[in-house]
Parts: C-alpha cells; sequence; structure tokens
C-alpha cells in the first residue's frame, strides 16, 4: 500500500505549479489588503516618532522623511520594489530593519509553538484513538468533553488562570518572559531557541530556567491543539475502523492492539501529519494573545504592538511571514494529500 | 503495578527538581541592578530624537549634562561638565566654563566644541526635542551662530529672543536634549549627514558613568560601568533594564527580589506591597499635570456657562482619593505645584446641582451627547470613566473613546475631539512659564498657525489677555514682580474658565527592594545610578 | 481558534454528499426525526439549555441584575463575593454579577450581527461563485483565498486597528474574516447541485440565473451553511473577546466579557474573582455552542450516520 501511494497521481505536479502561481497572488493581494489597512489607520506614525509635544515643522520633516507624502500607489510601488530585493523596509520607529526584528522574534514564538506542538500531538492523538475505540462509551464522552473545553476557553484567560495558580500562587512555573531575569542576556543567541542554544554551551541553570518558562504557555497553547488533534484523530480512525480490511484482520484473530495501532493508525498517519502542520499554523494565531498574557518577546507581541502604534512597514513584514508560512503549510498538507493518499484520485 | 511505581518516581522527581526553585530565589547579583519598567514609549536613544522620560533616565547614566537639577531641590543647579557659569547684565548671553580633562567613553577628550556641536545638532536634526530650544528662538539656521564655543574650554550661549535665562539653564539640566555627544564618535557613523541619527538610535557615544552595551526595542537594555568615569567609576557593575508592561508580573517579581526597582507599578498592586519589609515605596513628582479638556472649537464648549458646569463636574475628590493615590495629587492650577508662584488651588468641587443650573442657562437644560477620548491606561481609564459618570448626572451623555497616546493626542493636534482626559503641561524646568507655555499661552489661534505644541492652540483657549501677562512675565528680570504676575495669569486663567482643567499633579510611584541604597528617583527623570549601591 | 482549524481542511477533504436532490428532500421530512435524535445526546441538550439560558438571561438582563452595571461606587471598590455582590465589585464597586448579565447582551448581540452579516454574504459569494464558475469563479476564490490564508485574529486585529475601537468595528472585523469559510462551503455545494436533473430542468424552463439561484440553490445549502454557521458562533465569541482583551472591542464603560477580564487582570492576585467569572461565562457559552453545532452536525451530516 505504501508503495502504490508514493507514486505521484497524473497531473499532480502540474496542479502544484499552478497552485504556487496563485500563491504568489495571493501574497500579493494579502499585502495590498494590509498595506490599505494601512493607510486608512487613524494611527499616526509620524506622532509616536516625534511625540505628543512637537510642533509642526518637526512633525511636518519627519512626515517627509517617512515617504508619507507619496501617493499611496508610489509607496505601495517602492515597497513591493524593496521587497523584491530581500529587504523588508526599515520599522518606522525605531528605524531598525525589519528583517533583523522578526530574526530576532521569530525564534522566541518558534520555540513556544514548537513546545505546544508536540506536546499537543503527543497528548492528542492517543486520546483521539482511544476515543475511536470506545466510540459511543464513557471514555468517548469525556474525550469528547475534554476537547470541546479546549475549543471553548478562551486561551489569554486560561494563561492568566495558569499564571495566578502555578506561578503565583504554586510557585512552580517560571513568570513571564523568556527566562529569569538574572539571566537575561548571557546567551548569545545561535539558533534563538533558549533551550538549544543554551544546553549547547553547558548552561543548565540557564536551560532549566529558561525551560520552567516554556512549560506552562506551551501547556496553555498546546491544549487547543489537542483538542482539535483528538478530534481529528477520532474521527479518521473512525473511519479505519469501519473498513473491511479491519474486520479481517479482526477475524484473522490478531490482537485488538494490533489491529489498532499496526494497521487502522498507520493508515491515518499521513492524515494526522497534515493536520499537525495546520494547527501549527494556527498556534501563531493564539500566540498572539498568549504572548501577551506571558509578556513572552515574541512574533506576536511584535506585531501586536507595531500594530497599536501604526509602524505599517513592521506589520506588514509580519503580515507577509504569516501569510507565508500559512500559504506554505497549507500547500504542504495539500500536496501531503495529493501524493499519498488514494482517495483523492 | 509497575506503571505505578514509575508514576510515583516521575511525581517524586518532579517535586524535587520543582520544590528547591520555589525557595532558592535569591536576590539579584549584588553588582548589578535589575529594573522592571515598560519600554513602550522607548523607540530612539538619540538624545536629539527622544521621547518620553525613559530616554531621561537612560541617557543621564550614559551621557552627562552640563548643569544637573538637584534630585532633591530641583531648582538648584548643580555643576557638572561646566564648572561654571555666568549670565551678562542683559540676560541674553550665558556664558560656560567647561571642566577641564574630561574623557568621552571612546577616549576622545571632551571640550566645548562637543558642547557646541551636541547642542546645534538638535536644532539642525529638528526632531522631537527640538521643540523646547526653537520656542527660545533658536533655528537650524542660526544655531551656529548662537551656540558657539570659543575655545576648547569655553562655551557661549547667545539667546536670540528675550526670555528668563534661568529657564534655558533649567532646560540645560533637565531635557535630554542637553546631553552631551561625543562628537568624533558620532562623526564616525555619519549616514547620509543624518548627524548620526540611525547609529544612535540604538548605540550611544556619551560620557556617562555607564556604557551601553546592548538594547533590544520592547525587550531590554544593558548598561555596564564605565571604569574612566570623571567623577570616579560607578560602583554598580551592570544595569539590567527590563521590558515589563504587567503590573502584577512587576509585583511578583520585587517580591520574590528577582528585579531591584519596578517603575510604573498599578496603584492596587503597590498598595499590596505596603506591608512588606523588603521593599521600600517612593513617590517623586513630576511637572506635568493630569487633566480634563475641552475643545473650544466646539460652539458649546466656547460658552463658557458650558465649560464651567464641565469644571464643577468633575468630581476631584473622589478621583484623588479613590483613582489617583501613588499617581496623582489634588492640583487646580495650570502651573505646577511646589512652585514659589503657584497659587493654592481655587477649590473647585463636585457640584451637580450649580452644573445643572449653568447648563440650562447655556441652552442645555436636558445636557447633551459628547466623547470623551482617553488613553487606554490607568489612572486615565479609570479617570475618564469616573467623569463619564459624573457628567451623566447632569444629563450630559458622554462616550469614551479610549486608545494609544498616538490616537488619543493626534486628535486633539488635530483640534477634533471634544473632551479629553490626558496628561501634560511641560514642567521640565521648575519653571511656571515651562506649565503656562504649555497648557495656556496660545499666541495665534488660527487652525493655519498649526502650533501643535501649545496645547492651548490644540483646546482653542485664546485669551490675549493671559497671553501678554505670560509674555510679560518671561522677561521680568525682578524675581518678586515676576511671581506676582505669575500668580495674575493663574487667576486669569481661572477666572476665564480655560479649557484644560487641572485635576491632578502627576507623581510617579517607584518600588525597590531596600536593599538598594542612594538611589533618588529624579523630577526631571534624569534619575542617575551612579552612587547607587546594594548594602547587603 | 475556532473549532474549525482550517479552511484548508475542508477543502482538501473531499466532500461525500449524498444526492443533492434527495437530500434536499429528506431533510424536511426527516425534520422532526433529527429533532428528536439531537434531544437524544445528552450533551447537546446540556448545550441547548445553557443557549436558552443565555437566551433568558439577555431577555431579562434588568430584572435579574441586581444591581445597575454602571452604577459606580468609589467607596466599595473591589469587594469580595458575599451577599451583597454574588459576584464581587470591580474597581469602580460595580456590581460583577450584573455586569456579567448585562454582558449577556453584548455576546448575544455580536454572535447574532456577525451571523446576519455572514451568512447570507458567503452564501452569495459561494453560490454565485460556484454556479457561475470561470472567471466569477476565480476572482471570487482568489479573494477568499487571501481572507482565508491568515489567522482569523490576527486578520480582524488588524481591521479594528485600521476602524478604531469599538464594539461594531470589532463585529465588522470579524463578520470580514469570518465569511470566507461560509463561502467555500456553499461553492463546495453549488458545484454539486449545478449539474443535477431539476437545476438543468429549470434552466430549460429559462428561469434567470438570479431565480434559479435564489430560489432552487441557497435552500439546498442552507443546512450545511446554519450548521456551520453555528459552529462558528463559539469562535465568534472566542474572537470577540479576544479583541476585547485586547482592548479593541467593546469601549468602557460596556461590560463585555473579554474587556471585562482585561482590566480585571491588573487586579488579578487579590480579586481572582474579576478574572474568573467572566471568564467562565465566556468558557460556557462557547462551550455551549460548541456542543450544540456538534450535535446539529451529527444529525444533520450524513457523513456521521
Amino acid at each position: 500500500m505504501a508503495v502504490s501511494a508514493l507514486r505521484l497521481p497524473p497531473g499532480g505536479l502540474q496542479r502544484l505549479g499552478r497552485r504556487l502561481g496563485t500563491v504568489a497572488l495571493t501574497l500579493l493581494g494579502l499585502l495590498a489588503l494590509t498595506f490599505f489597512i494601512g493607510r486608512v489607520m487613524p494611527l499616526d506614525p509620524v506622532l509616536a516618532v516625534v511625540g505628543p509635544d512637537a510642533d509642526q515643522s518637526t512633525y511636518d520633516q519627519v512626515f517627509k522623511r517617512m515617504g508619507l507624502d507619496q501617493p499611496m500607489y508610489v509607496q505601495f510601488s517602492y515597497y513591493l520594489n524593496d521587497l523584491l530585493h530581500g529587504d523588508l523596509g526599515n520599522a518606522l520607529l525605531t528605524g531598525l530593519p525589519v528583517v533583523g526584528d522578526i530574526k530576532r522574534v521569530f525564534p522566541a514564538t518558534m520555540e513556544l509553538a514548537t513546545m505546544a506542538i508536540i506536546l499537543g500531538t503527543c497528548i492528542g492523538i492517543p486520546l483521539g484513538v482511544f476515543a475511536a475505540t470506545r466510540r459511543g462509551k464513557m471514555g468517548d464522552h469525556v474525550v469528547r468533553v475534554i476537547s470541546l473545553f479546549g475549543y471553548s476557553t478562551p486561551v489569554f484567560w486560561f494563561g492568566m488562570m495558569g499564571l495566578l495558580v502555578f506561578y503565583a500562587w504554586l510557585g512552580w512555573a517560571g513568570g513571564a518572559g523568556r527566562v529569569d531575569l538574572a539571566y537575561d542576556g548571557l546567551i548569545t543567541p545561535v539558533t534563538g531557541f533558549l533551550l538549544i542554544d543554551s544546553a549547547m554551551l553547558g548552561e543548565w541553570e540557564v536551560f532549566a530556567s529558561a525551560f520552567k518558562h516554556l512549560f506552562l504557555p506551551a501547556c496553555i497553547l498546546g491544549l487547543h491543539s489537542t483538542a482539535y488533534i483528538s478530534r481529528m484523530t477520532r474521527a479518521f480512525m473512525l473511519a479505519q475502523l469501519s473498513q473491511e480490511y479491519i474486520l479481517t484482520a479482526r477475524v484473522k484473530g490478531l490482537s485488538e492492539r494490533t489491529v489498532i495501532w499496526r494497521h487502522a493508525f498507520r493508515n491515518i498517519l499521513v492524515q494526522l501529519l497534515t493536520i499537525v502542520a495546520l494547527t501549527y499554523g494556527n498556534l501563531l494565531e493564539g500566540a498572539v494573545l498568549i504572548e501577551t498574557v506571558f509578556a513572552w518577546p515574541g512574533f506576536g507581541q511584535y506585531l501586536t504592538s507595531s500594530l497599536l502604534l501604526g509602524d505599517m512597514n513592521a506589520v506588514m513584514g509580519c503580515v507577509l511571514l504569516i501569510g507565508l508560512i500559512f500559504v506554505f503549510l497549507n500547500l504542504l498538507a495539500d500536496a501531503l494529500y495529493q501524493v499519498f493518499d488514494p482517495r483523492t484520485r | 503495578m509497575k506503571v505505578r511505581t514509575t508514576l510515583k518516581a516521575c511525581v517524586l522527581a518532579l517535586a524535587l527538581t520543582t520544590a528547591p526553585y520555589s525557595s532558592i530565589h535569591a536576590a539579584t547579583p549584588a553588582d548589578q541592578m535589575i529594573i522592571g519598567m515598560s519600554m513602550n514609549n522607548l523607540l530612539s536613544l538619540d538624545p536629539a530624537a527622544a521621547t518620553g522620560l525613559d530616554v531621561a533616565t537612560i541617557g543621564a547614566n550614559l551621557y552627562d549634562m552640563l548643569v544637573e537639577l538637584d534630585a532633591k531641590d530641583p531648582s538648584k543647579l548643580v555643576p557638572a561638565l561646566a564648572e561654571s557659569w555666568k549670565i551678562s547684565d542683559d540676560g541674553r548671553t550665558i556664558t560656560f566654563v567647561i571642566r577641564k580633562g574630561t574623557k568621552f567613553q571612546s577616549g576622545n577628550p571632551l571640550t566645548a566644541e562637543d558642547v557646541a556641536w551636541s547642542l546645534q545638532r538638535v536644532l539642525k536634526l529638528n526632531m522631537a526635542l527640538a521643540t523646547t530650544w526653537k520656542s527660545y528662538g533658536f533655528t537650524a539656521q542660526n544655531a551656529e551662530k548662537f551656540l558657539r564655543a570659543p575655545d576648547a574650554q569655553t562655551f557661549v550661549m547667545e539667546l536670540p529672543e528675550p526670555t528668563d535665562p534661568k529657564l534655558v539653564l533649567y532646560t540645560l539640566g533637565a531635557s535630554p536634549s542637553a546631553f552631551i555627544l561625543d562628537r568624533k564618535k558620532v562623526m564616525e557613523n555619519d549616514k547620509n549627514g543624518d548627524l548620526g541619527n540611525a547609529w544612535l538610535t540604538t548605540h550611544a557615544a556619551g560620557s556617562g558613568p555607564f556604557k551601553l552595551d546592548d538594547w533590544r526595542a520592547k525587550d531590554s537594555l544593558l548598561m555596564s560601568r564605565f571604569d574612566g568615569y570623571w567623577r570616579g567609576a560607578p560602583k554598580l557593575r551592570r544595569i539590567i533594564m527590563r521590558h515589563m508592561t504587567e503590573s502584577q508580573s512587576m509585583r511578583l517579581m520585587i517580591e520574590r527580589g528577582d528585579i531591584d526597582l519596578a517603575v510604573g507599578m498599578s496603584v492596587s498592586d503597590i498598595q499590596a506591597l505596603k506591608g512588606n519589609k523588603d521593599v521600600a515605596i517612593e513617590s517623586v513628582k513630576r511637572g506635568t499635570i493630569y487633566y480634563v479638556a475641552v475643545s473650544m472649537k466646539d460652539p458649546k464648549f466656547a460658552d463658557k456657562r458650558v465649560r464651567q458646569a464641565i469644571r464643577s463636574l468633575i468630581d476631584y475628590e473622589g478621583i484623588n482619593k479613590t483613582i489617583m493615590p501613588h499617581y496623582g495629587i489634588l492640583h487646580q492650577r495650570p502651573v505646577q505645584s511646589g512652585l514659589s508662584a503657584t497659587l493654592s488651588n481655587p477649590g473647585h468641587k463636585l457640584d451637580v446641582p450649580s452644573a445643572k443650573k449653568l447648563l440650562a442657562e447655556a441652552g442645555h437644560p436636558n445636557g447633551f451627547k459628547t466623547t470623551i477620548r482617553v488613553l487606554s491606561d490607568p489612572p486615565f481609564m479609570n479617570i475618564a470613566t469616573n467623569l463619564q459618570s459624573t457628567l451623566a448626572q447632569a444629563g450630559i451623555e458622554a462616550s469614551v473613546i479610549s486608545g494609544t497616546g498616538n490616537q488619543i493626542y493626534g486628535a486633539m493636534r488635530d483640534r477634533s475631539f471634544e473632551i479629553i482626559v490626558g496628561r501634560g503641561g511641560g514642567g521640565a524646568e521648575p519653571h511656571p512659564h515651562s506649565s503656562l507655555r504649555a497648557l495656556a499661552y496660545n499666541p495665534d489661534n488660527r487652525d493655519e498657525a498649526k502650533l501643535t505644541n501649545f496645547q492651548g492652540w490644540r483646546t482653542s483657549f485664546f485669551s490675549p489677555e493671559l497671553n501678554q501677562v505670560i509674555e510679560k512675565a518671561e522677561v521680568e528680570k525682578d524675581p518678586i514682580k515676576q511671581i506676582t504676575l505669575y500668580q495674575d495669569a493663574q487667576k486669569i486663567y481661572d477666572q476665564q474658565v480655560g479649557a484644560i482643567m487641572p485635576i491632578s499633579q502627576m507623581i510617579e510611584t517607584e518600588v525597590k527592594r531596600k536593599d538598594v541604597r542612594n538611589l533618588i528617583s529624579h523630577p526631571s527623570a534624569t534619575t542617575r545610578f551612579r552612587e547607587v549601591y546594594k548594602q547587603r | 481558534m475556532t473549532p474549525e482549524l482550517s479552511p484548508a481542511i475542508a477543502a482538501s477533504v473531499p466532500q461525500q454528499n449524498g444526492q443533492p436532490q434527495s437530500r434536499g428532500a429528506a431533510l424536511r421530512q426527516n425534520l422532526q426525526r433529527s429533532l428528536r435524535r439531537l434531544t437524544h445526546n445528552p450533551m447537546t441538550v446540556a448545550g441547548l439549555i445553557v443557549v436558552a439560558m443565555l437566551l433568558l438571561v439577555a431577555l431579562f438582563a434588568p430584572w435579574i441584575a441586581t444591581h445597575d452595571p454602571l452604577a459606580q461606587d468609589l467607596n466599595n471598590t473591589l469587594k469580595a463575593p458575599d451577599a451583597a455582590h454574588w459576584f464581587g465589585t470591580d474597581e469602580y464597586g460595580r456590581d460583577v454579577f450584573s455586569r456579567l448579565v448585562h454582558g449577556s447582551r453584548i455576546t448575544l448581540y455580536v454572535i447574532s450581527l456577525v451571523t446576519v452579516i455572514v451568512g447570507p454574504v458567503g452564501l452569495a459569494v459561494g453560490t454565485i461563485s460556484g454556479y457561475f464558475g470561470g472567471k466569477v469563479d476565480t476572482v471570487f476564490m482568489r479573494i477568499t483565498d487571501i481572507f482565508i490564508s491568515f489567522p482569523s485574529l490576527v486578520l480582524a486585529l488588524a481591521f479594528v486597528a485600521a476602524l478604531g475601537p469599538g464594539l461594531d468595528h470589532a463585529v465588522m472585523a470579524i463578520a470580514l474574516t469570518a465569511w470566507p469559510p461560509i463561502a467555500r462551503l456553499a461553492r463546495a455545494e453549488t458545484l454539486q447541485l449545478r449539474k443535477a436533473d431539476f437545476v438543468v430542468a429549470v434552466q430549460l424552463q429559462g428561469a434567470s440565473s438570479t431565480r434559479i439561484i435564489v430560489r432552487h440553490i441557497v435552500p439546498m445549502c442552507l443546512s450545511s451553511v446554519v450548521i456551520r454557521l453555528t459552529m462558528n458562533m463559539a469562535g465568534i465569541i472566542l474572537t470577540a473577546a479576544g479583541l476585547g482583551f485586547l482592548g479593541l472591542g467593546a469601549l468602557p464603560p460596556m461590560p463585555e466579557w473579554g474587556a471585562m477580564i482585561s482590566t480585571g487582570r491588573r487586579y488579578m492576585l487579590e480579586c481572582w474573582w474579576l478574572v474568573a467569572m467572566p471568564g467562565v461565562a465566556i468558557m460556557l457559552v462557547s462551550l455551549a455552542f460548541n456542543l450544540l453545532g456538534d450535535g446539529l452536525r451529527d444529525v444533520l451530516d450524513p457523513r456521521s450516520e
């Protein structure tokens, strides 16, 4: 089965190519949309730079220097031109290159999201399989309620409650930020993943501190993915378990464990992979809120604070990146389907 | 069975690894100070482009000034880079003698040329902090003429327009624009004639007691000791400023000794720390004033009776008693409190019946609809919410529009608002003119004038009589007469019901660990850490 | 984070609908049976009860609330729950319970307004796109793609930042991000219906495209769109709360639940009730809608049979 699935379906590559073409178009549309939003925003980036007490001549000068006196389409074309040269421009407020900013903040979010997805997958998949085998019984209902709770809890609220209980009351978790303050700035980022960087240098104290800070937000973010992953796993498993070959296997007298894990589960792996990929993209969204709660110096915070200050260059850089990630993950999920899933052809 | 024992072992291991942590939260290292504060307003470290008070604190430790204002008595000028200074008899020229043998952190000698160049640079760049200097008549064009260094040890400042030289000296001691930069070092990093502006955004080139190691925007800022400091090396080895916006996190961290100083905590958290023996709570007065402002461009508020009604619909007592502790102290004058010219409060009170009467006389017996614009942060939001409910008692239905500083003050600059709850009024210089210039003075009320830096213009409050008194007081050489004039100005302002209604004098409350010594918060925010140490 | 994580899944998992005609007809016949089945599932019933309670509370809010939700009492701030104030008071001395009760109206307002906007827009775009195909389809679907290729909260955030904070702006922003999945769904259904015999028959009779879409295709798509809308409601509640939490939703002094959490956060260490109560309210209501949507899908979606 695995061998035959590996063969590309006819026209698959062509379809993929066409999709890649539309991806570029989608991203362009996304940029234009954000650019437009940025222009109608009632926020004034100039004011953020010159402060509330500056006089008009200073204001006008900065306005001009930021290129805001040009017509909108000219500004947009400049931006696109720079973009083609790999330059996302400078953040309007600080004058620092957006690319550098994103490079700095993105690993923090990646670290959080990766930890969350690992947790989500490790818990979600067994839960889903368990629920599928107990369909309609108590176990199934319990898993269902747990996962629905996962969907229904506002992630920011859960984060706050977690902080209250595990940090303020029990003192188990590290508080806000990525690491205890005394260790701040001791590790020069190599990968940007604090856990990896500190482990590579053998700084185990920093590692422990970073882990304590990471665990709670990752758990909370992971809960949402757990919910989704377990639901999807259950659905996929149920579809498999009703198939003929499972019956055959059971009739052959294989143990239930073998039937479930060796046969049914193996067949849903690809589907699960696509789900996990897509969930990963969605964690970015949860990160916006969770990072605010945990003062996590990541991408979500960078995006929201830039947005609130009207720093459009920074916002557009972020939008482009998120768009890219989303499109890429969607593409990946699609490709996996095209390549592996026999049913699509 | 086996599973259960493994589980038990795991739980035990977990307990063992986590338990010690909560207790070994040892204090911060003795030669380092960790400060928790919001860095949201910290956009550039360039003294010429600095906005907000945070840059003043950071810059005061990276750079030096010609003169300093005494932290305990800000009206007292203390020599710094300038050993002495002399004001000419006509009050138009100030001559400074620059301290000999001072070196920048780069090793370059500090001379009067650096001083002149640093101040000229502020005007040539024409960024945020040029505004104050322009109000004294300096421009990018005349900067080299009026700010000059005849020799390496002499700096001469000539005032283009008559003003009170004391006020200018105060600006030199309070405004971040007066930090002295290392001209050579900065010009090495000049890009397309920007006078090093891009480079200085994230770097520093000064002679101060601390060197800038690293600044990550909205994350952290690290400084370390400069051993060659001319006053002698500071006691602390390292200062870490950490971006923290959550008051509750700051509170937990200062309780545990994870940070040594917390700036900008909310009232409830400060109150909760009151009984804590390990921390000290200190308030420092700032020059700015919390106010409720109305736009007199709006015909309703152009009517003096309506303004009077609004003035008696502010619950001064309630606000200052429940909302403002640790944020401000009751104050109802457009001049900052504590100056010899400041009059005592006129005693305005919440008085709904008389407000109703005034509104009825003005033709609004059933009140009207309006909007209150306000920053979404405490205490602004709390004041606005309170104002909303007191206005409602007189039938005025106000909706609150909250936003970032940029949105709120942006609307004010465009003169497109009805009511604003805000804070302002210069006040960096301990001089009545500083407050009055910012809050009440408005030399030209036309829209085209765009005097956006004057809040008087922003609120369309225009009183030729008051302008005249303010102008006269500024150049009055006799101190007694000057005080009388400033008191007249306050009386006129009160009689004419100015568009800006002061409610509180700003104070800032900081929480620090008890073992931190010699840390004196400066009213102008130029808090200096060079004498700070920890007593353990 | 809405339950239906990614629209791409919906698109990539082929819809295995039965024959359209029989499905449409069966729907009406089976309505009663469906209802019976719906009420058989205890969890769905629980969801229904909570939603019904929300409706009742919102309807009778002034009678249920013990205090004026906006009345300040600065002498009675931050009081823990007791007999006078069941859920305590907030930083202005306002009664938290009464604010929660009145907040249910805001929640309901947001849900219904978003649904009322999103349903018709999504249906229109989807059916037109699916019915006409070709260029129209390409253009519409490209636009949908742009909106879909982005996390809804971030997009809503950007819109509200552009429009300025406010409840109605938040509603518009959420609606803007919520219509594409509906459009995709409607399009997928339409694609199946377009070649169905009865549509071809009406076409031969000379009916106009508008008529065919409005009279024949839209009613057929309705059931799945309604399920999807119900399931979206939980997501809408959470997004609205998220916006409120970031200070971009309802303006003060409106007792919006997310905003209540956001301001309560400042006092969280002592006054847990300021944060816990509205959070539980959000969770309950959103859970109820999820349960309801879940149950509806089980009943109406032939795939689960």
